[in-house]
């Protein structure tokens, strides 16, 4: 990126050159095209895969559209009652209340988890590779079976209860109890992400360079406050781009707790996610499904534009 | 060379002459019709029986071919509507029996009531599965074939505590699965996850004993699912049926961590493959003489509306199917029932695992007889008080009543 931008700009036409600016625009022109034609593919990706839908299921969100309406393509426009129908459904904010609490709870233990091992990776040992190269794994697992092995230790007469058993303590049937479905979903969520929040993380300590901590070191300050004063806020820019990133994964989760509780028991752990898909393949609502989604993306909209005024202070 | 030397050796019209007798004689190799087949079966048996059929019709219609085209359970209805959308629909979509009235309203199925009056096996077939294709005077497509549910049992685990029968009665299958639960291992196991197979397990229960989703304030209602509560209260069904769908149950019965299931015959062959020695025998009912009243399962073939020949020669197809021995077999392989009484007669006798199933086919009830198209929302409302109820989360006239307030304008509009 620097050296892109370290490109000086064209000398400006001298004056009474005139006779030399049509060919100089032409060749202007043809660089631009040139430009543009580098990025002309991800664009025509970019307008059919991802505006295109998007555009699509904000019309669909207005729409009456079901399985009798579908078909016939002529789904009625009703405004806002697809939207009204979801916010009268105490499920919806349920999930709403999910989804944030999901999101929160993830990405605050995530992130610490993946900053304390990134800077314990800062000191050097051996095996420092291999152990760095066994902490990705949950993240390289697929999805589907880490969200099955996740149900099976939170089985009822799963490991987690037997050591439980063992060390005297109360067993909970976790998947099963309203109260600690979406919890136990967060420890699983948890256990996923927090890879990627550490090497991110790590990379960016990698770039610091090892004179500035000498400095502080001679000047006396201890290990947390160079932690606290010299790693967090050259972080900075690093940490914003995680926690952005860890929010859009986050909110968007569906795979995990589909697979874990189906939103279950009793509807107490769905997400915005599971619920859309509820409404939209279980009862074939696909407006109102199509309304969650833009609330979906509302919610992740919301939450980056907030990230993007704390990075600004 | 060669291009330049061709284009001028031969003439225009030459070419064009060349190219259109191609474009004929393709054409003509072409006249077949192609009837699209989309269905969710992925069963290896399932698959066979599909194949078999496809070979024996292709070879007694050579002006016919038959294209399977397999879609995921959750996206058939969707992938389907979208086909018909286009104007491409296929010939026949397998569709799941309680959704068929439902796809019907959006206007994409065949009313086929004048070609299944010539079929013999029409008069024959079951009232459940026909209440499930039939609107008023229309029929939107002929039964597969049918499942639906009954008890499974371990035959050692039930001589160790000495339970001499499978339960008969409710007050049978509490004894006995109390009585088989001895940690790990659990009594009894059903579905409660939080979709349609909840709903569909809880069904035989609450139908048996007299009950409606319509009307689940009523006691009948109360008392089927204080039966579910009763047994994961006393723990001898895990608290986690309530995260287990049907193939979760049956791991867990295969596997030795349940004495009992409740499950279809769909799931006969990977019991078999198991080597466990069990057997089957109908839903318990409440009281010692009463019959029990299972939901049906299974697809049904729909005509789709399209072009005019290609419905014909799906029509076509599912004549060919009726034949009485070649359904038989279909059945055999799908490990379905089949929806006409002689056929599934045939089949019970044959095979005593099935013989349950059978027997329970006179009283099935298609699912849609409550709610009509409106069933998959009834079915919601009503697997959330199930699982309210047997989470703790609301007494079970709590939840029944919540339950029964979002299915009461369900009901009303039809």
């Amino acid at each position: 990126m620097k050296q892109l931008e370290a490109i000086p700009e064209r000398p400006a036409t001298p004056l009474g050159a005139q006779h030399r600016v049509a060919p100089r625009r032409r060749a202007a022109w043809r660089t631009a095209l040139t430009s543009y034609s580098f990025i002309l593919p991800i664009a025509v990706f970019g307008v059919f895969l991802l505006v295109y839908p998007v555009l699509y299921s904000l019309a669909l969100s207005f729409r009456d559209a079901t399985v009798e309406t579908i078909v016939g393509g002529d789904m009625p426009f009703i405004g806002f009652s697809n939207y009204e129908q979801s916010l009268a459904d105490p499920t919806f904010w349920q999930a709403l209340q999910n989804t944030v609490v999901f999101t929160f709870c993830s990405i605050l233990f995530q992130f610490t988890i993946g900053f304390l091992l990134a800077i314990f990776f800062q000191n050097r040992f051996p095996l420092k590779n291999v152990l760095i190269a066994l902490l990705l794994i949950p993240w390289i697992i697929p999805v589907l079976t880490a969200a099955n092995t996740f149900k099976g230790l939170f089985n009822e007469v799963g490991p987690i209860n037997q050591i439980a058993h063992l060390l005297g303590l109360p067993t909970v049937p976790w998947l099963a109890s309203p109260g600690f479905a979406l919890a136990a979903t967060i420890v699983a969520n948890i256990w996923i992400g927090f890879p990627f929040n550490f090497i991110l993380l790590y990379s960016g300590v990698c770039n610091i360079p090892p004179e500035v901590y000498e400095a502080a070191r001679i000047d006396g300050a201890g290990y947390w406050r160079r932690v606290g004063h010299i790693t967090l806020p050259i972080l900075k820019p690093v940490t914003v781009a995680v926690l952005m990133l860890g929010t859009i994964y986050t909110v968007k989760v569906f795979d995990l707790v589909f697979i874990m509780t189906g939103g279950g028991p009793a509807n107490t752990s769905h997400l915005l996610s599971t619920y859309a898909y509820q409404i939209g393949f279980s009862i074939y609502n696909y407006g109102e499904a199509a309304a969650i989604a833009i609330v979906i993306i509302a919610v992740i909209l919301t939450l980056n534009l907030f990230q993007l005024f704390l990075k600004r202070r | 060379m060669p291009l330049k030397l061709a284009s001028r050796t031969f003439p225009l019209w030459r070419s064009i002459l060349i190219c259109s007798s191609i474009i004929v004689c393709l054409g003509a190799a072409r006249a077949e019709t192609t009837v699209e087949i989309v269905h969710y079966f992925n069963v290896p048996g399932q698959l066979e029986g599909l194949a078999n059929i496809q070979k024996d019709f292709e070879a007694a219609n050579p002006d016919i071919k038959i294209k399977l085209t397999y879609i995921p359970f959750a996206d058939l209805v969707k992938t389907t509507l979208q086909m018909a959308q286009v104007h491409k629909p296929p010939g026949i979509s397998c569709i799941d029996n309680p959704d068929v009235r439902f796809i019907a309203k959006a206007g994409v199925l065949k009313d086929i009531s004048a070609d299944v009056a010539k079929l013999p096996t029409w008069s024959d077939t079951y009232p459940g599965p026909k209440h499930s294709v039939t609107e008023g005077t229309k029929v939107y497509g002929v039964p597969i074939g049918s499942n639906s549910l009954a008890i499974f049992s371990n035959k050692k685990m039930l001589s160790d505590a000495g339970v001499t029968d499978p339960p008969k009665t409710w007050d049978e299958l509490t004894a006995d699965a109390a009585k088989l639960t001895k940690s790990p291992v659990y009594g009894l196991v059903f579905s409660a996850t939080n979709t349609e197979e909840s709903t569909w397990q809880w069904e035989p229960f609450l139908w048996s004993n007299g009950g409606s989703l319509l009307d689940l304030t009523a006691a009948p209602a109360k008392q089927a699912l204080q039966l579910w509560v009763d047994l994961i209260q006393k723990g001898s069904v895990s608290k986690d049926c309530v995260n287990w769908n049907q193939g979760d149950v049956a791991n867990q019965f295969i596997s030795g961590q349940a004495a009992m299931m409740v499950m279809g015959p769909w799931m006969l062959g990977q019991v078999h493959k198991s080597g466990l020695d069990f057997e089957v025998t109908p839903i318990p009912v409440p009281k010692e003489g009463e019959k029990p009243v299972v939901p049906l399962g299974g697809e049904v073939w729909c005509v789709m509306k399209g072009d005019p020949k290609v419905e014909a020669a799906a029509v076509k197809f599912i004549e060919f199917v009726q034949d009485a021995d070649r359904l038989e077999k279909l059945c055999d392989t799908f490990n379905y029932i089949s929806s006409v009484r002689s056929v599934a007669k045939k089949q019970g006798e044959a095979n005593p695992e099935l013989q349950p199933f059978v027997l329970q086919m006179d009283t099935a009830r298609a699912r849609p007889e409550e709610g009509g198209a409106n069933y998959t929302k009834v079915s919601l409302a009503a697997r959330t008080a199930i699982q309210q109820a047997i989470t703790g989360q609301a007494t079970v006239d709590a939840a029944l009543a919540e339950a029964a307030a979002k299915i009461k304008p369900l009901a009303a509009k039809k």
